[in-house]
């Protein structure tokens, strides 16, 4: 019997997970995030280590406690690995290589979420 | 043996010529489980409003100008399975003539544009001309594109930018592929906006044929970097 | 009462009909120096020609065993003997120099070699000979409407041809056409009129054909005073899929598809049995079986799901060999594809029995025509599926994409050396057009009467049941009557709910309702005259094939009334110039 691959059954197109707007989304989102991350750490580390802000480091003790939070951690470390992934995933795909849509989403996607778990274990002691 | 179930279908009305805006208008229909969208838009064209515009002719998934919106994701309606909850809309970014046709002038007048015929260097010879029989196969995978514009319509890159859409350069691929054409094929395709592209392959997903103009534009890209003679997919 | 607008152009050619053979007589005229403008009835796209499996039969040299003569023999033999010789002959002497246009406007035939086609058998043909390709009818709209646009021809999208306006001696000198789009009528003034609109399958409940095949263009020449060949004979394609609804009757392509005789002809074609699980071809046909002409395997497919041996849901069931789905799945993807998301993985994989029914295919007659498509009324230029003839009662596969490459060329030329010749003025007819234009807005005004799906739905059902793949005398009578009284009580109360112009689906059905009731008409009176059965044409009251009938059956209007006449076939003359229109281009 043949095991050839069958083409698709493409009768439900509106009810599937629309992979490459998802994976653009997160793009986005993950940059953001990124960008956001990189401004507060820059604060945080002045009003930490610069003695001029040193009424400002006694004024905002959370800021100090903001960075070190666990799902904070996960969820950055989650957001520059999906970035950093998929972004490598683009540039292939600017030199002619290609990955399913579909796999290298939840590929890519599970791998950037091993990262952030693997926060929320270190912080958890584990 | 399919099962009867109850559909609810929402769906934009619009005359350009007499209405300020569209408005939605919702449709109770006794359908089966194993209609398709076309089959519910017909049923209400049959029973209920008798003024509704659509268009549909092959119901058989070639003709390709049966496209529209359903819930938000473009789909040829007589392809696409009916569910219970439907927002049916016409194909956007095409103005729309009324209800769910729209006005595909632009597309035909980007077709001629592109002369996407073999631009031979020497006239026809005659017959049986000389090409790889694999090549011929992926010619003609590449030449059952339906032009129905389902990957021009969820492309995100042809929302926000300049870009003519997937379908264009998924023929000028065709083309460039084609042994007897000697067509800057590249030229156009990045004059048609083709660096635009989000490599996203939204139109690999939804495009009912199975063609990827994603990867038509890939290797157009790799064309540009690394030369003609980078290997064929 | 405002008098009605109608917005006058010009143009040498008007061809009606977007699919392949009115495209290839744009191409044609266009090159022979005639100002085209081509009316498709909805979005070009749509048409028959893109359906197709895409198979074409030619004589390409690479069978030794094949040739034009073969060819030839095996379309008058499917044809039982009826068909028009010189245009079958033409066909088999030309098939394969329009497949080598194809190829140069872009279309890859599929090879085995560099150079050497891979070719195929065909149900009902003698040797392996028809050419394909794997982007099938999509693929040579395609690269045809690219030729279209390299040459800047003017392509009006919904466009309804409606009628025809001759001048005060019968000559056509324009066409009235309604823009479906901006709910206007448009009257093209042209020295040649070519209809290229397809066939009438929508005039059966179950049928493979587009939306708008309702035989536009044959009723507007029957109207117009043409004669119509063979009307009688309507092809069934025996397989096609059940359900669902919006695919139901579009073709499953040949049962020698699904079987190791794809290749051989000499091998088995994928077995067809009833719900008994019995072999019912075999009481028909028993040396070709399954093989055989579609002819034969529709009425056989009918006549068990009639006498209550058929599936559940209407069908019977075919057996094919899982050993042919490489070969398939390369070849017709996108048949494997639609049979995967129809009817399930088992079935796309040809492992399991797949259901299927037949269904109204071809229009085998049509418009009388000539060598070079002229029909009996000057000006008016007939090809494809609407032309009657070629094919005789029967159709091989895989000729339709020949004829119409091959007839669709001619009457580009003819069509275009009529305008030359021509040298009146057919804008002076315009106030024909205009009470043409009219007529056909009074389903406007009414505000009771009976829908247009309605009156549609009826004739369906009437012709499915009575003018179908199983005729018989008293039925066909009835129908008759039925249609009789469809015109006279029926269409004049035709009203439109919708009173918007901008794409009116129910005003374009009102019009196509007088198209439909026309042809349907005429098939129903000349199968009442032909008194035997002959190819797809099947009279349970007269089963035997009659060689006293071994004529054609010419249709036509006079007076208003239909005339039937008997009439000798058109065999080959011997002396071949003269069969020939004088001042023919070549």
């Amino acid at each position: 019997m043949s095991n050839a691959v069958l083409p698709r059954n493409t009768t439900r197109q509106a009810e599937a997970m629309l992979y490459g707007a998802a994976a653009r989304r997160l793009h986005q989102v993950s940059g953001a995030v990124i960008i956001v991350f990189v401004l507060v750490h820059m604060i945080v580390q002045a009003v930490k280590h610069v003695p001029m802000f040193a009424s400002a480091k006694a004024a905002a003790p959370w800021l100090q406690a903001l960075q070190e939070q666990n799902w904070v951690h996960a969820i950055l470390f989650f957001c520059i690995v999906f970035h950093t992934f998929h972004g490598l995933k683009l540039l292939a795909g600017e030199l002619g290589y290609s990955l399913h849509y579909k796999t290298a989403f939840w590929a890519i996607a599970g791998v950037s979420a091993l990262f952030g778990l693997r926060e929320v274990l270190r912080y958890a002691g584990i | 043996m399919p099962t009867d179930i109850k559909l609810r279908a929402e769906i934009r009305r619009f005359d350009p010529t007499v209405d300020a805006q569209p408005r939605y208008e919702t449709y109770e229909v006794a359908g089966q489980d194993n209609w398709r969208v076309l089959d519910v838009i017909r049923s209400i064209y049959q029973h209920q409003a008798g003024d509704l515009a659509y268009q549909f002719a092959c119901r058989a998934g070639r003709c390709g100008t049966c496209g529209v919106k359903v819930n938000g994701v473009p789909v040829l309606a007589c392809q696409e399975r009916c569910k219970p909850e439907m927002r049916i809309e016409p194909l956007t970014p095409f103005p729309v003539l009324r209800d769910l046709v729209v006005d595909r002038s632009e597309v035909e007048a980007r077709y001629e544009q592109h002369a996407l015929t073999p631009q031979r260097a020497t006239a026809y010879a005659g017959g049986p001309e000389a090409i790889e029989p694999r090549l011929a196969e992926e010619l003609c995978h590449m030449g059952s594109c339906l032009a129905c514009m389902v990957c021009v319509s969820g492309c995100p890159a042809v929302a926000e930018r300049a870009f003519d859409g997937p379908a264009f350069m998924l023929k000028l691929r065709h083309m460039a592929k084609h042994p007897a054409d000697t067509g800057a094929r590249l030229a156009q395709a990045v004059d048609a906006g083709m660096l635009e592209c989000f490599g996203c392959d939204l139109c690999t997903q939804l495009c009912p044929a199975d063609l990827s103009p994603a990867q038509a534009i890939r290797e157009f890209r790799r064309e540009m970097i690394f030369g003609k003679d980078a290997r064929h997919e | 009462m405002s008098r009605t607008e109608v917005f006058a152009e010009q143009t040498d050619v008007l061809i009606a009909g977007s699919g392949a053979a009115g495209m290839r007589a744009a191409i044609a005229a266009h090159d022979a120096g005639a100002k085209v403008v081509l009316l498709a009835k909805g979005p070009r796209r749509a048409n028959h020609t893109r359906m197709s499996g895409g198979r074409y039969n030619a004589v390409s040299g690479l069978n030794p065993d094949d040739s034009t003569d073969a060819f030839f023999q095996d379309t008058l033999e499917s044809g039982v003997g009826i068909n028009n010789y010189p245009l079958a002959r033409i066909l088999a002497d030309e098939a394969m120099d329009r497949a080598y246009d194809l190829e140069s406007y872009g279309l890859a035939w599929d090879r085995t070699g560099i150079r050497k086609y891979y070719m195929s058998m065909t149900g009902g043909g003698t040797f392996v000979r028809t050419l394909g390709s794997v982007d099938e009818g999509i693929g040579i709209t395609e690269v045809m409407l690219h030729q279209l646009h390299q040459r800047g021809i003017w392509i009006c999208d919904f466009h309804m041809l409606a009628d025809v306006v001759q001048d005060d001696n019968g000559r056509v000198v324009g066409g009235l056409a309604l823009d479906l789009a901006k709910g206007v009528w448009r009257y093209f003034s042209a020295g040649a009129v070519v209809i290229a609109t397809g066939g009438a399958s929508q005039l059966y409940e179950t049928s493979s054909g587009p939306a708008i095949n309702t035989g536009d263009g044959i009723a507007i020449a029957l109207r117009a005073g043409a004669e119509l060949v063979d009307i009688e004979f309507m092809q069934f394609i025996p397989i096609s899929f059940v359900y669902p609804p919006s695919a139901r009757g579009y073709t499953l392509t040949e049962p020698a598809h699904y079987g190791m005789r794809h290749f051989d002809p000499k091998a088995e074609a994928a077995h067809l049995v009833n719900n008994q699980g019995e072999r019912f071809v075999l009481k028909h046909d028993p040396v070709r079986r399954e093989g055989s002409t579609r002819d034969v395997l529709a009425r056989a497919i009918m006549l068990e799901i009639l006498e209550g041996r058929g599936t559940p849901e209407g069908g019977v069931l075919m057996l094919p060999d899982p050993q042919v789905f490489d070969a398939f799945l390369k070849e017709r993807p996108i048949y494997v594809k639609r049979l995967l998301e129809n009817y399930g993985e088992g079935q796309a994989r040809l492992q399991e029995p797949i259901q299927v029914m037949p269904s109204a295919l071809y229009t085998l007659g049509g418009v009388r025509i000539d060598p070079w498509c002229r029909c009996s009324v000057q000006g008016l230029i007939v090809g494809g599926e609407a032309a009657g003839g070629v094919h005789g009662a029967n159709r091989l596969g895989g000729s339709s994409m020949s004829d119409i490459q091959v007839f669709g060329r001619r009457a580009g030329i003819a069509a275009a050396e009529d305008a030359r010749e021509y040298a009146g003025a057919g804008a002076s007819q315009l106030e024909k057009a205009r009470a043409r234009a009219a007529v056909l807005e009074a389903c406007f005004g009414r505000s009771d009467g009976v829908r247009p799906p309605e009156v549609k739905q009826r004739i369906q059902k009437l012709m499915w049941d009575h003018v179908g793949i199983v005729r018989s005398g008293p039925k066909l009578t009835e129908t008759l009557a039925a249609f009789r009284n469809v015109r006279e009580h029926v269409l004049p109360t035709v009203k439109v709910t919708n009173k918007s112009r901008v794409l009116n689906r129910e005003w374009m059905e009102a019009l196509e309702l007088e198209n439909l009731l026309d042809i349907g008409e005429a098939m129903a009176a000349s199968s009442l005259q032909r008194q035997e059965t002959r190819g797809a044409h099947y009279r349970t009251d007269f089963p035997a094939t009659d060689p006293e009938w071994t004529a054609n059956l010419i249709v036509r209007r006079e007076a208003g009334q239909l005339r039937v006449d008997k009439k000798a076939i058109v065999t080959l003359d011997p002396a071949p110039a003269a069969r020939e229109k004088i001042g023919a281009a070549a």
